[in-house]
């Protein structure tokens, strides 16, 4: 209740300003791509997923799409699904050579490039009116062997760490862990002396992957180096398994080999975990429902590893593409264009989990749903702002708790780091082989032999998918 | 049997306007179509494709066929992932219906005797199997939960569990999915109280057609308990057993939801199964050719089974 006092702007305002935003999108310049015209589209069919912030899709972009569709004389469609089902229903429609015409992926869709549009007119225009495209979401969303955008990327979101400040401050850093090393000193005595455990996920799910790649990069190794040769099988990356063994040992209980994506969420929030690795959805459901722990979460940085690295991969990545069996291809980059435009509600309506891909566009005029910010032209001022002073804190919550996540995009990276996405680095992530090669570390395997291993399926889908032209590299 | 009399009343029909129903040939075609449709354009098809995907390089991106030869085949059989998941997929099916086929026998035997509130005990046994399998796992997902488990926050009342020296361990939850031999253990058991009603009804059949007569008979020469139970009315239902335990093999094979809704093939990989690599590889990995040659190991191994239900589904029949 103190939480829907203290909003300067009601649900119906926001709605309200979204439609309008829409609107303005419409009114904008009528040929938005040289030599396309927009007047013909008549119909657009959108998919995208059922967002993590259920808000972000009843309350804003459900309503942002139709106004826009009514705006342009275009009837919107937009179906959600559950994450899980992507995939398989991409496959499909692309199977079946019909469906929708945008097709939103939260990673990377380098698989589909024989069968999507290139989207590069988009990314270059998004560019001539928003400023540069942040380079972690081109990195998702273009292949440099084929010089193909498969996809376009308006936003992705933070990993940060999550930290119950109550525990740490009693173990003797209050101040959360800034290294890996910490966690296996402070978030073992937590363990030992408080009764909770840490959870990094070893489990065939999204975040356990994600921090197994964060642990990879910040000592120092990958998965590939940056000409997309497999780089696996070094003395960092068993170094890295070895002090994976030793964290489980000391800090963590075997809840981790069973995690989903969101088991980590709910250990924090049920007070059982004293970090995870995670965007700041959990934080906003204990802000809903455990206001008690809420206040007690804090955040981290990268965590940096024995030489001073520290990456963590972004969390969600967002990426539409356009089949090639679309009819309405020409609406449908119309309609990104439009996004990007007012990717300042999506931030709003999402409580801060997406982060803009353009940084530099500007915020559109007039009532835009949430209270005016002081001298914020851009989306970064927009960022920056929100960020210093969270507009959806509680009451009695500390200031300036989400501030570290200011410069996120130069401790994030993206899931190929230090090459590009592509489809190899799709399908290792697909098939669990790093969380399953440390989770295979803690359980006993010598770490050599858990490296092998996993190297080895590496290298046989490495080589598939540079046979199809797909993926650059020679090793 | 009547085709002399048919035959003189249904000449003068036949010479002039016959009938689609009295000419028997066509009419079986007629009404044997839509099966052999049906079986075609969701068996027979799909099955060829799968058959022309594994040999070649097919993605989910690229639908485009190019042919690889034996390629996916050999790639799939290196791989250790493929050859601990043939093991489990094994493993889960021959345990799981072993144990059914023993349960269900038990619960057939219970359930011929007459009792109060014997309706009642048949409408439980029967639940698992009338609600959708994704349902059913998700509940077991939730009471296996590596912290909310309700069984156990029941050993740790019961005082078996939480505390040091206790008889289970002094952790608070035994994470049930997050160690390989009791994720496997839960896995067999999710697939048994699945299967369990079928079995049972199949058996139940099966002791219904047991004649009095020769049970009276055995009792009256003697055979009583055990004996009557190991030399009478198991050689008997024998072949429906066995049919029982085939569909129940069948259906564990082919199944991927319990693997995928509990485990999702972990702790590392220790429950990972034909179905759901697969899909991981086949779906999620955009490879839909190799995804295709794993799923089609099964194949022998199914239309073994598959031949020798028929064989014995025969054989029940002529008993």
């Amino acid at each position: 209740m103190g939480r829907a006092k203290r909003r300067l702007i009601s649900r119906r305002d926001f709605l309200k300003a979204a439609g309008l935003g829409a609107a303005a999108a419409g009114l904008g310049p009528a040929i938005v791509l040289p030599g396309r015209s927009y007047a013909q589209a008549k119909e657009l069919k959108i998919l995208v997923w059922s967002h993590f912030v259920p808000r972000f899709d009843k309350e804003w972009f459900d309503t942002f799409t139709k106004n826009w569709g009514k705006a342009n004389g275009v009837n919107v469609t937009v179906d959600h699904i559950g994450l899980a089902e992507i995939p398989s229903r991409t496959a499909a429609e692309i199977s079946a050579g019909q469906g929708h015409d945008l097709i939103e992926w939260i990673a990377p869709p380098s698989q589909f490039e024989p069968s999507v549009l290139d989207l590069g007119d988009v990314v270059k225009e998004a560019e001539r009116r928003f400023g540069k495209q942040h380079p972690l979401c081109r990195r998702s969303s273009y292949n440099p062997n084929t010089k193909k955008f498969y996809s376009f990327c308006p936003g992705w979101t933070i990993d940060p760490g999550c930290y119950r400040k109550s525990l740490w401050e009693k173990a003797g850093k209050g101040t959360g862990p800034v290294t890996w090393e910490d966690l296996v000193t402070y978030g073992g005595k937590i363990k030992r002396e408080q009764g909770i455990q840490l959870g990094i996920g070893l489990s065939q799910e999204l975040d356990s992957n994600m921090a197994g790649r964060a642990l990879l990069w910040s000592y120092d190794s990958g998965i590939q180096d940056e000409n997309e040769n497999v780089a696996l099988n070094n003395p960092k990356t068993v170094e890295a398994v070895r002090y994976m063994a030793r964290l489980y040992k000391e800090a963590m209980v075997p809840e981790v080999f069973a995690w989903t994506a969101v088991s980590n969420n709910q250990a924090l929030i049920a007070g059982r975990a004293s970090y995870i690795l995670n965007s700041i959805s959990a934080y906003r459901s204990a802000q809903k429902e455990v206001p008690e722990i809420a206040k007690d979460i804090y955040f981290t940085p990268a965590l940096k590893g024995p030489r001073g690295s520290g990456w963590v991969s972004e969390h969600v990545i967002y990426n539409y593409l356009v089949p090639k069996y679309s009819k309405n291809a020409d609406t449908a980059k119309k309609f990104l264009l439009a996004l990007v435009e007012n990717y300042d509600q999506a931030m709003y309506a999402s409580e801060l989990y997406n982060s803009p891909a353009f940084f530099d566009a500007p915020i559109p005029s007039g009532n835009r749903g949430y209270a005016p910010v002081k001298g914020a032209k851009k989306l970064r001022d927009l960022h920056n702002a929100w960020f210093e002073n969270d507009p959806f804190a509680i009451p009695g919550e500390a200031k300036g708790k989400l501030s570290v996540l200011k410069d996120a995009e130069k401790w994030s990276t993206v899931v190929g780091h230090p090459g590009p996405a592509s489809p190899a680095v799709g399908e290792v992530f697909a098939t669990f082989i790093i969380p399953n090669m440390y989770a295979g570390g803690a359980r006993g395997t010598k770490a050599e032999e858990a490296v092998a291993q996993a190297e080895k399926q590496v290298k046989a889908i490495y080589a598939k998918w540079r046979e199809k032209g797909l993926v650059g590299g020679k090793r | 049997m009547n085709r002399g009399y048919e035959g003189t009343v249904a000449a003068p029909y036949e010479s002039t306007s016959a009938g689609i129903k009295d000419r028997q040939g066509t009419l079986a075609r007629l009404m044997i179509a839509p099966a052999i449709a049906y079986i075609v354009a969701l068996i027979g098809i799909p099955f060829v494709m799968a058959i022309l995907y594994s040999l070649s390089d097919v993605t989910t991106g690229d639908p485009s066929v190019d042919l690889v030869g034996l390629r996916n085949y050999r790639e799939v059989f290196n791989d250790p992932v493929f050859r601990l998941s043939l093991k489990n997929t094994c493993l889960f099916a021959l345990v799981s219906q072993t144990l059914v086929i023993v349960l269900s026998r038990i619960l057939a035997t219970l359930l011929m005797k007459e009792f109060r509130g014997k309706w009642l005990a048949r409408f439980l046994v029967m639940l698992p199997w009338t609600a959708p399998i994704a349902l059913g796992t998700i509940g077991w997902l939730w009471m296996l939960d590596s912290i909310f488990s309700p069984i156990d926050w029941l050993f740790r009342r019961a005082g078996l569990l939480g505390a040091p020296g206790d008889l289970l361990g002094p952790m608070t939850n035994l994470y049930w999915l997050g160690e390989p031999v009791l994720a496997m253990a839960s896995v067999i058991f999710v697939h048994v109280w699945r299967l369990l009603p079928l079995a049972t009804v199949i058996q139940l059949a099966g002791l219904s057609s047991i004649s009095k007569e020769i049970l009276e008979a055995a009792e009256v020469d003697g055979a009583a308990g055990w004996r009557k139970t190991l030399e009478i009315t198991i050689p008997l239902t024998l072949p429906i057993i066995g049919i029982a335990f085939l569909f129940g093999l069948v259906f564990t094979f082919t199944d991927m939801t319990v693997v995928y809704v509990l485990t999702r093939g972990g702790p590392v990989h220790s429950t990972q199964v034909l179905s759901t690599w697969t899909f991981f590889k086949g779906i999620e990995g955009g490879d839909l050719a190799q995804g295709a040659a794993i799923s089609l190991f099964l194949f022998p191994v199914l239309a073994g089974v598959a031949a020798l239900l028929l064989r014995m589904a025969r054989r029940a029949e002529v008993t």
